[in-house]
């Protein structure tokens, strides 16, 4: 597997303006960020016996520079329940007229993580103090509420700890109308692999302009980084 | 750096000993004049060097040609004279200049000032001297009896602010002056083209003069070491963050301002939330959590959090105890034991002995307005209050009472809390309608109070935030020194 700077270097080469998610997932878990179990691959053929080494259900993502939209552009399919239905998925999204007219890197065959809490863990680098560390509750509780908690790197596990209880949607975490509670020690975990002391950000301060891991899905068992982009600097 | 080396290199900063002054003249009517006459007024007895291209006398002093040419080394250089010549005198001083404040304009606030300010950093450092400034007013040192103010306290007090605006700084020394804040210095570092807020932090940091630190801050360029010399600190000294230009229109007129580009918000919050530090918003909170941390002492054990109200006005009462709520501060009533205690005093009806306890005038004025002390009593003994706040409405005496009866108040006050030290802090809540005999007698209970060690608030509201800013350090350095 390769390391950060590889990646980082991999995509540079290429003229990239961000990782792709493959290399921003082998990114995460250099850094002991749990990420879904996955393979790569270029195309349909092929994709059956690849998918056949993964536990179903499986998600299958394009892979491309062009789409950073790709839910929008109908590059995603989830809840797949067996190789020949990833065959198909990945054969019906390359004759999609976006995907079809897009550089095209590959296919991510992911095993879909258990249900839980989503969460977004995200960074940028400010111009005064370096890079910053955010997390907030999933969807509109960032989309609509900017309901997050942000922090200067390297954050302590106590500041990781502040950064939750900070969330107005704290009391979710904690499990309210009948949901089971979600690992908050696992989401503080995640954050000092990102934002403390040696985590991803302080290791790789200067290649980052922004990062976000969107969603990191928590249930009561641990976290994982179901989608994850970095844009370089 | 060790405190020690710190101190020595900002020593001739903060009691210099030989002043140099460019921009003074003859007809002694430019700035660097006035500021001649005010560090003289403001006590100053060591040496004044005027620099000038021919005069031989300034303000009667014996004036010289250049910076290099003074009989002593300077270590305060003052210079006001138009932008463009002032860096060829720096980099001419040949290490004879320790401290150089560029009061002029001109510069990196300017777009066509951005080559000539970092023309001038450079030619300080040629000079060999650090800078403050360009773009400032000046500073104000009671230690070395230096100032830029026309008035400002000579005492020697307990409060360090840095600011990045000029007049701003006097501002703050007015009217902390007028609250009763005594400073161990103000320093207005301008466009800080050297010299910085980090800077003077750690200065204040080391300083044991200094035991609270005020800033106000537009930019930080090096705001990666404010953090990390904020952060090493652990608060062990208040620092209270005025920060301008925090949103997208503050952003807009700090470009406009000082020149610099200000930081997002939420970076600023997060700085606060990880240091310690106490982000205020406006002038008057800044100056009304500075004097909280001048006065009272915080707890670091348990965090102000259940406050007692005493006072008169029920409607100000029940303002007060929502807008405290609101604030995360704890207004409940009281227990069993206090309210006994408080029935068995049988205050006249219309009193209210729950907490808030709300006491008409005339309850307050029983026994000459030594009831309070009965009252105060009480509440320490049995309610076990963080903080107690004492509210009087001067405007409700006025004609109806005696005017012992408000000194007999405050010293009912004063006295309880040589009965029961380092209990609860105290606060007093002075209120009044600005009418002009009132406002007297305000300034004059004010500074007695300040002067034994409690802060006086002119509303409420002022004394609620200046208590959560309380809580806020002390919940900081117990969570962070736990253990």
């Amino acid at each position: 597997m390769k390391n950060g700077a590889q990646l980082i270097a991999a995509a540079r080469v290429q003229g990239r303006m961000a990782l792709d998610e493959h290399a921003g997932k082998q990114l995460l878990a250099s850094f002991g960020v749990g990420v879904p179990k996955s393979v790569v691959v270029s195309n349909a053929a092929g994709a059956a016996q690849a998918a056949a080494t993964l536990n179903p259900p499986l998600a299958v993502k394009v892979m491309s520079p062009d789409l950073p939209h790709k839910s929008d552009a109908g590059g995603v399919r989830i809840d797949l329940r067996n190789a020949a239905e990833v065959e198909r998925a990945i054969a019906a999204m390359a004759v999609t007229p976006q995907i079809s007219a897009a550089r095209v890197d590959g296919y991510l065959i992911e095993e879909m993580a258990a249900a839980g809490q989503e969460m977004v863990v995200g960074a940028v680098r400010d111009p005064q103090f370096g890079p910053l560390v955010m997390v907030g509750l999933g969807g509109i509780f960032v989309e609509v509420l900017a309901d997050v908690a942000f922090r200067i790197c390297p954050i302590t596990r106590l500041d990781a700890q502040e950064m939750l209880a900070e969330l107005k949607g704290a009391a979710i975490l904690k499990g309210t109308r009948g949901r089971q509670p979600v690992s908050q020690e696992a989401i503080v975990d995640v954050l000092l692999k990102i934002g403390g002391d040696g985590g991803l950000l302080m290791s790789h301060a200067d290649d980052f302009k922004e990062a976000d891991i969107n969603p990191l899905i928590v249930s009561a068992a641990g976290a994982v980084a179901v989608d994850a982009r970095f844009i370089l600097s | 750096m060790e405190d020690r080396a710190i101190l020595e290199k900002f020593s001739p900063l903060i009691t210099p000993r030989t002043v140099a002054v460019i921009g003074a003249s003859t007809k002694g009517n430019a700035l660097p004049n006035v500021f001649i006459r005010r560090i003289r007024e403001f006590g100053y007895d060591g040496e004044i060097y005027p620099i000038h291209p021919s005069a031989a006398e300034i303000d009667g002093l014996p004036a010289y040609r250049s910076l290099a040419a003074t009989p002593k080394p300077v270590d305060y250089a003052y210079i006001a004279v138009s932008a463009a010549q002032i860096p060829a005198m720096l980099s001419a001083a040949a290490g004879h200049v320790r401290y150089a404040q560029v009061i002029s304009s001109g510069f990196g606030e300017v777009d066509e000032g951005k080559d000539l300010q970092e023309q001038l950093a450079v030619a300080a450092r040629a000079g060999g001297m650090r800078l403050l400034g360009p773009n400032c007013l000046g500073i104000y040192t009671p230690r070395g009896k230096v100032t830029f103010t026309e008035i400002g306290p000579k005492e020697v007090g307990h409060v360090g602010i840095v600011s990045q605006s000029g007049g701003l700084g006097t501002d703050i020394i007015r009217r902390g002056m007028g609250r009763g804040i005594k400073f161990s210095g103000l320093v207005t570092v301008g466009n800080c083209a050297d010299l910085g807020p980090s800077d003077l932090l750690e200065f204040y940091l080391a300083d044991p003069q200094t035991r609270v630190i005020g800033f106000y801050i537009e930019t930080a360029r090096d705001g990666r070491r404010l953090f990390e010399i904020l952060r090493a600190a652990r608060a062990r000294k208040p620092v209270v963050l005025l920060k301008g230009g925090r949103t997208q229109q503050g952003i807009a007129a700090a470009a406009s301002h000082t020149g610099s580009l200000a930081g997002d918000d939420r970076a600023w919050t997060a700085l606060s939330r990880q240091t310690g530090c106490i982000l205020v918003d406006t002038l008057d909170q800044f100056i009304d959590t500075l004097l909280i941390f001048q006065t009272l002492a915080p707890s670091r054990i348990h965090p102000t959090r259940r406050v007692v109200l005493f006072g008169n006005g029920g409607g100000t009462s029940v303002l007060a105890a929502d807008y405290f709520a609101r604030l995360g501060l704890d207004v409940t009533p009281f227990g069993e034991p206090t309210l006994a205690a408080l029935a068995a005093l049988k205050l006249p009806p219309g009193t209210s002995i729950t907490n808030p306890v709300d006491c008409p005038v005339s309850t307050l004025q029983q026994d000459d307005g030594r009831v309070a002390e009965k009252i105060l009593d009480d509440i320490y003994t049995t309610g076990q209050p963080d903080a107690l706040v004492m509210h009087l409405n001067l405007s409700a005496f006025a004609g109806r009472t005696k005017p012992e009866v408000l000194d007999n108040l405050l010293q009912a006050a004063m006295r309880v809390q040589t009965h029961f030290p380092g209990q609860a802090h105290f606060v007093l809540v002075l209120r009044s309608d600005g009418e002009p005999q009132l406002e007297a007698r305000k300034r004059d209970f004010r500074a007695r109070a300040v002067d034994l060690g409690i802060p006086v608030y002119d509303e409420m509201s002022n004394a609620g935030h200046a208590l959560a800013a309380l809580h806020a350090h002390e919940r900081f350095i117990i969570s962070r020194n736990a253990g």
